[in-house]
C-alpha cells in the first residue's frame, strides 16, 4: 500500500492527522461543493423573504415574495413594454432582498418604497412608471421577515393569531346571540308582569308623539285584567339572570374587535406563552372559569329552545364538567400558544412538555432549534445530531394524538397549509422547528443552513395528522423532502477541469455534506492535496454502501470549495461515518413510517408474487400435461348462484288457512275493520291492524271486515263457532279471502 | 374520535320520548276507508321515530278532504284557505327555520286553485315537506271532477264524464326549476309509503310526495286495476333511492332500478300510465333552499332594526340639508 493511502486509511480509524500527507480544514473557509451556487443568496429568487399577510387565516396569511412579485408581473407585464417592466420590476424585488436580508423591519409597503427610491435616483422616470403599474396589482401588504432566527416564532404566532381570530369571531357572535335571546326572554317576562302593564311602562313604550291620543291608565287596567295566570317561575328568572352575568363577564375571548387590539388588559387572558409551565398552570388556573362558560353556553341554548326542565337538568348540569371537558367542548375556546427553544430548555420543562403533548389539551407548542449539530456534553459518544428534537417529535407521535410537525424553517411557507392544519388540529400540537440559526457561527445564512439540515435527512420535514385518517398512510406525510425513495437525495454538479472543460457529475448530499459545512467539526476533516488525489478515495454514500470488515482499503471523502470556489477533496474519519449511517438508519425508519420501502409490505408483495409464480408453474404444468388427451380441458360446471333476493327473503309464518288473520304490515289503516269491532280489531304500535281478540265477536264481523277491507289483508279463516247462525252462507262469502 | 361531546350524549337522554299516540288529536272524520288514514298513520310513526318536538312541529294545509290533516296531529297546525297551503307554509319557514314545516294539500287545492303557488314553491324550493294527498276527485264537496281526474271520470259537474285527459302532478313537477325532490307512493302499500315519508323528510329542500289515494266513497273502484294487480305497480329502486325488503319483493315483482339523480328518465318514467311509479323519482340535494340564500347572518338586534328603519325612513327627508339648519 503506498504511504498516502495508508496515513489516509490512519486518519480515517484513528481521526488523527499526520500533518505532513494532510492538511487541516479549519481556517480553510471550506464549503460543500454543492452550495458552490448560493453563495449569494440575495441574488437568487426564492421564496423568502415572505409577508405576513394580516386579516387573513387561509393559506394566504403568508406569501412569498417572488410570488406576490409573479402574480403581479402577469396583471402588469403585458403587451410590448412587458419585458422592461419585468426587468425593473425583478430588480426591484432584489434590492427588496438585500434589505431584509441586511435587517430592514417592517411592511412590504415601506420596504418597496424604500427600493423604489433606491432604483428611481439612478433609473429615471421610466423605471418609476415600471413599478407603479406594477404596485398597483399588488393587493397585499404585510410585515416581511426574512428566513433568520425569529421567523419560526413570528410565522407561528401569525397564523396562530389568524385561526384565533377567526374563532373569536364566531364565539363573539355566538355569545351576542345567546345574551340577545336571554335578555330577550327577560324582557318579555317583564312585559307580561304587572309592572309592564302599568300605565308609566306603557306610555314610555308608546314614545311623545302619542301620548294624547292615548288613555294609558285604562289602557293598563284592561291589560292588567288579561295577566297570566302563571307568572314566569322566579328560578328561571335568577337562572337566565346568572347566566347572563356569566356570559358577559367572559375573559376567554375580547367581546369587541376594539378590545381585541389592546394587548391583554385585565379583561381578558392572554394565550401565549414563553415557557410550558406557565401554559399548564395558567389552564389549570382558568380551568373553572372555562367550565363555568362552557356551562352556560350550553344551558344558554336549552334556555332559548325552550328546553330546559329543572327535574331533569338541573342534576345534569350540577355534575358538569366534573370529568373536565372533551376536545369538543374545548373545540370553540381559544388555544394556547407556547414558543420554546430547545437549547434554552431544562429537564422539568421537557416534562412539562411531555405532559402538555399527553394531556389531549388545546395547547399548541414551537419547538424552536437553532442548532442541531451541538456537540455532546459527552466527547467520546455518538455525536448528538438532532437528537434532541428528533426524541421529542418522535415521542408525540408515539402519543397518537397529537399533531405533529417537523420542518426547517426553509421548508415552513411550503408547508404553510399544513401549520394551520395544526393550528386547527382540536387538541395538542407540536411544531418542531429547525431554525439554521447556528450556520451563522460558520458564517451561513440560516435558510441555507437550514435548507442544507433538510436535504441531508439531518433534519427531515414529516406532518403526522392524527384527524386526518384512521391509518399511518393518510396520517403521515413525508413527501416534502426531496427524492423520498432515496437514502440521500442526487444533486448534478458541474465544475471546470483543468483542462478548462466543463465536467458534470452527480453528488449525493449526505449527512457528512451538511456536518463538514460546520467548523466545530473541521477536525473530523483532512484535505487532500490534489497531487495526493487517488481511486482509494470514494464518495460518502458508496462508502456507506460498504460493510467494513477488515482493514479498509478506501477512504470516504467529499468534494467541497474554497472561498475561491475551488474545489477540494476532504478525506473523513470513520466517527463521522458511522454517525452518517445511524442518520440513513432513522431515515429509513422515517421512510417505512411514510410507506417508502416499506418492510411488511415487501415481504409481503414477495411472498405473494412467490405464491403467484408456482401457481402459474402449476397450471402450465397442468395444463401441458391435459392437452394430449384430446385436448379437452375439464371445467368446473358453475354452481347456480344464490340470489340476495333468496338470501334475505325471510320466511313467512307457516299459516294454516283455518286460521284467521291480518296481514299486519300491509294494513293502511283505513280504520274500516276497527269499526266493526274495535275490541277484535285493533292497531298496534305503528297503527297498523291486527287480530286483538278472536273471541270478542262473531264470524261474521270477521267475514264482513274482510270484505270491506280495502286492500284485502283480512283473512277470516274457518269459524270457532260452529253454532254461529247463517254460517253456510257466511263460509262462501268467507271463500275468496282464505 | 367521537362525533358527539359527552354532555350532548347526556342532553339526548334526557330528551323526552314520545309515543304514537302522543302525536294524534281527535278521531279522524274522514270517511272509513279513506286513504288519508294511511297517510296519517305514517306521518305519526315518521314523528315517532324521528324524535320530532310537537312545539318544533307545523302541518300546515289548504282546503278539502285532505287539509283536515292538521287536526289529527298534536302538533302545531294552520288549516289555510283554498289553495295558499304553500304560500303560508313558505311564510313559516322563512320566520321560523327551527320548525319542521309539513303541508298537506290535496289536488283541487294544489293543482287546480293553488297551480300557481305549487309552481313557484319548487323553484323557491324551502325545506318543507309537501303531501300531495291525490284522490283524483274533490270529496268535500261531494263529487267533483279534479285536474287529476282520469279522462270519462262521471261526476257532479261531469255527470257525462269529463272531457279532458289528467293532469299529471310528477310530469309537471319535474318540468319546474329548481325542483329537487320528487316521489310517488300509494296508500295501499304502507310500507314504502312510510319509507318514502322518511326520505322526504331528511331532503333538505322542498320534497314534494304525491301519494296516490283511494276514495271508497266518491270513486271506489277507480284504483281497483292498479290496487289488485301488484304488476301494474312499480317499484323504484336504487343504492341512492329506497331498496324494497325481501317481503314486499315477493308480492311485488315489477321493480326498476332507477338512479334519482338523473332527471330524464324520472321525466320518462313519470309519464308512464300504465303501470303506478312507486319510489324516489327524482332528488338532488344539491339545489340551493331560499331561505338558505336570503338569510342575513348579522344578529337582528333592536339597534340593528332601529338604524335599518331610520335609514329607510331617512330616504324620504326633505331637504335634508334645510332641516339640519332649522334644528340649529
Amino acid at each position: 500500500m503506498e504511504a498516502d493511502t495508508q496515513s489516509h486509511i490512519a486518519f480515517f480509524l484513528t481521526g488523527r492527522r499526520p500533518s505532513e500527507h494532510l492538511d487541516a480544514v479549519a481556517g480553510l473557509g471550506l464549503r460543500p461543493a454543492l452550495f458552490a451556487g448560493f453563495s449569494e443568496l440575495t441574488q437568487l429568487r426564492y421564496d423568502f423573504p415572505l409577508m405576513l399577510v394580516a386579516k387573513r387565516s387561509d393559506k394566504l396569511m403568508v406569501q412569498s415574495l417572488s410570488g406576490l412579485i409573479d402574480d403581479a408581473l402577469v396583471e402588469a407585464a403585458s403587451g410590448s413594454e412587458g419585458e422592461r417592466i419585468r426587468k425593473h420590476v425583478l430588480s426591484l424585488e432584489q434590492a427588496i432582498r438585500v434589505l431584509v436580508a441586511d435587517g430592514a423591519g417592517g411592511s412590504f409597503s415601506v420596504l418597496w418604497e424604500q427600493a423604489a427610491n433606491q432604483l428611481e435616483r439612478t433609473g429615471g422616470e421610466s423605471i418609476a412608471e415600471s413599478l407603479r403599474r406594477t404596485r398597483a396589482a399588488i393587493k397585499f401588504d404585510g410585515e416581511m421577515v426574512g428566513c433568520d432566527a425569529t421567523l419560526p416564532s413570528r410565522l407561528l404566532q401569525h397564523a396562530w393569531a389568524a385561526v384565533q381570530k377567526q374563532k373569536a369571531e364566531e364565539f363573539r357572535k355566538d355569545i351576542a346571540r345567546l345574551v340577545l335571546r336571554l335578555s330577550d326572554i327577560l324582557k318579555a317576562d317583564f312585559e307580561r308582569s304587572e309592572a309592564g302593564r302599568s300605565a308609566k311602562h306603557l306610555k314610555a313604550s308608546v314614545g311623545a308623539g302619542f301620548v294624547d291620543a292615548f288613555d294609558f291608565d285604562a289602557m293598563s287596567s284592561m291589560l292588567s285584567k288579561a295577566l297570566p295566570k302563571e307568572g314566569f317561575p322566579e328560578s328561571r328568572r335568577k337562572r337566565i339572570g346568572d347566566l347572563l352575568e356569566v356570559l358577559n363577564a367572559q375573559q376567554f375571548f375580547p367581546m369587541s374587535e376594539a378590545s381585541e387590539k389592546k394587548t391583554a388588559t385585565a379583561k381578558h387572558y392572554s394565550f401565549v406563552f414563553h415557557s410550558c409551565a406557565d401554559a399548564l398552570a395558567a389552564f389549570r388556573k382558568r380551568l373553572p372559569k372555562l367550565i363555568e362558560l362552557a356551562k352556560a353556553i350550553t344551558i344558554a341554548e336549552l334556555e332559548i329552545d325552550g328546553q330546559y326542565s329543572e327535574p331533569k337538568h338541573d342534576a345534569l348540569f350540577e355534575e358538569f364538567g366534573a370529568n373536565g371537558l372533551d376536545p369538543q367542548e374545548l373545540a370553540p375556546f381559544p388555544d394556547y400558544l407556547v414558543c420554546v427553544n430547545a437549547e434554552r430548555m431544562q429537564a422539568v420543562e421537557h416534562a412539562q412538555l411531555m405532559e402538555i403533548l399527553s394531556s389531549g389539551l388545546p395547547i399548541k407548542v414551537l419547538l424552536q432549534i437553532d442548532d442541531i449539530l451541538e456537540e455532546s456534553p459527552n466527547g467520546e459518544g455518538n455525536l448528538t445530531s438532532g437528537m434532541r428534537s428528533r426524541q421529542t417529535a418522535n415521542m408525540a407521535i408515539g402519543l397518537n394524538e397529537v399533531y405533529v410537525l417537523q420542518s426547517s424553517a426553509s421548508n415552513l411557507f411550503r408547508f404553510r397549509e399544513r401549520v394551520l392544519r395544526g393550528l386547527n388540529y382540536p387538541g395538542p400540537a407540536l411544531f418542531s422547528i429547525f431554525s439554521g440559526a447556528s450556520g451563522a457561527a460558520s458564517g451561513l445564512p440560516a435558510y441555507l443552513m437550514s435548507a442544507a439540515a433538510m436535504e441531508s435527512r439531518v433534519f427531515p420535514a414529516f406532518t403526522y395528522d392524527p384527524s386526518a385518517g384512521p391509518n399511518w398512510a393518510a396520517r403521515f406525510y413525508l413527501e416534502a423532502n426531496a427524492q423520498v425513495d432515496l437514502d440521500w437525495p442526487i444533486k448534478s454538479f458541474a465544475y471546470e477541469d483543468e483542462q478548462h472543460q466543463r465536467v458534470s457529475e452527480d453528488l449525493a448530499f449526505t449527512f457528512v455534506d451538511f456536518v463538514a459545512s460546520d467548523r466545530r467539526y473541521a477536525k473530523h476533516l483532512a484535505r487532500v492535496p490534489r497531487e495526493k488525489w487517488n481511486g482509494s478515495m470514494i464518495p460518502i454514500d458508496e462508502s456507506l454502501t460498504i460493510e467494513r470488515k477488515g482493514l479498509p482499503d478506501k477512504v470516504p471523502s467529499l468534494l467541497m470549495i474554497d472561498a475561491d470556489n475551488v474545489l477540494q477533496k476532504v478525506i473523513v474519519d470513520e466517527r463521522l461515518i458511522r454517525e452518517a449511517r445511524r442518520c440513513r438508519e432513522m431515515w429509513h425508519s422515517l421512510q417505512e413510517l411514510g410507506g417508502v420501502h416499506n418492510s411488511h409490505a415487501e415481504k409481503l408483495l414477495a411472498r405473494e408474487k412467490k405464491a403467484w409464480e408456482e401457481r402459474m408453474l402449476q397450471e402450465a404444468e397442468a395444463h401441458a400435461a391435459a392437452q394430449p388427451v384430446g385436448g379437452l380441458a375439464i371445467v368446473p360446471v358453475a354452481q347456480p348462484a344464490q340470489t340476495t333476493a333468496d338470501v334475505l327473503a325471510e320466511q313467512e309464518p307457516e299459516r294454516s288457512p283455518d286460521e284467521a288473520y291480518i296481514e299486519t304490515p300491509r294494513c293502511s289503516t283505513c280504520d274500516e275493520c276497527t269499526q266493526i269491532n274495535k275490541n277484535m280489531f285493533a292497531y298496534d304500535g305503528n297503527k297498523q291492524a291486527y287480530i286483538a281478540d278472536i273471541n270478542a265477536g262473531t264470524y261474521a264481523q270477521l267475514v264482513e271486515a274482510a270484505e270491506s277491507c280495502q286492500v284485502s289483508v283480512i283473512h277470516p279463516g274457518l269459524p270457532r263457532n260452529p253454532k254461529e247462525h247463517g254460517l253456510e252462507e257466511l263460509l262462501k262469502r268467507a271463500e275468496p279471502f282464505r | 374520535m367521537n362525533m358527539m361531546s359527552a354532555t350532548e350524549c347526556l342532553l339526548q337522554m334526557c330528551d323526552e320520548h314520545l309515543e304514537l299516540e302522543d302525536y294524534a288529536s281527535g278521531v279522524p272524520r274522514w270517511c272509513t276507508g279513506c286513504g288519508d288514514n294511511a297517510i296519517l298513520a305514517a306521518v305519526q310513526r315518521l314523528c315517532r321515530d324521528e324524535g320530532l318536538r310537537p312545539e318544533k312541529t307545523v302541518f300546515v294545509s289548504g282546503i278539502g278532504c285532505s287539509s283536515r290533516f292538521p287536526h289529527y296531529m298534536k302538533t302545531y297546525g294552520f288549516h289555510g284557505i283554498h289553495g295558499r297551503a304553500l304560500p303560508i307554509a313558505e311564510g313559516v319557514r322563512m320566520a321560523r327555520p327551527d320548525l319542521n314545516v309539513f303541508v298537506n294539500t290535496g289536488d283541487g287545492d294544489c293543482c287546480s286553485i293553488g297551480a300557481a303557488h305549487w309552481i313557484h314553491a319548487i323553484r323557491y324550493n324551502m325545506n318543507i315537506t309537501v303531501f300531495l294527498h291525490d284522490n283524483q276527485i274533490y270529496g268535500l264537496t261531494k263529487k267533483q271532477a279534479s285536474p287529476t281526474s282520469p279522462i270519462g271520470t262521471k261526476s257532479n259537474t261531469t255527470p257525462r264524464g269529463s272531457y279532458l285527459e289528467a293532469l299529471n302532478p310528477l310530469s309537471v313537477t319535474l318540468g319546474v326549476q329548481n325542483v329537487s325532490f320528487v316521489a310517488q307512493a300509494v296508500d295501499w302499500i304502507p310500507e314504502v309509503l312510510f319509507d318514502i315519508v322518511r326520505a322526504a323528510y331528511h331532503h333538505k329542500g322542498l320534497s314534494f310526495v304525491r301519494i296516490v289515494q283511494r276514495c271508497p266513497e266518491w270513486l271506489p273502484a277507480s284504483l281497483d286495476p292498479w290496487l289488485h294487480d301488484p304488476n301494474r305497480v312499480q317499484l323504484l329502486n336504487h343504492e341512492n333511492g329506497l331498496q324494497s325488503s325481501a317481503g314486499l319483493s315477493r308480492v311485488y315483482r315489477n321493480q326498476l332500478q332507477h338512479d334519482p339523480s338523473n332527471i330524464d328518465r324520472a321525466r320518462e318514467i313519470a309519464s308512464s300510465t300504465d303501470t303506478v311509479p312507486v319510489g324516489i323519482l327524482y332528488r338532488n340535494p344539491e339545489v340551493p333552499c331560499y331561505e338558505d340564500l336570503r338569510r342575513i347572518d348579522e344578529l337582528r338586534t333592536p339597534e340593528l332594526t332601529r338604524a335599518g328603519l331610520n335609514a329607510e325612513l331617512d330616504k324620504y327627508t326633505v331637504w335634508p340639508q334645510e332641516q339640519k339648519e332649522m334644528v340649529a
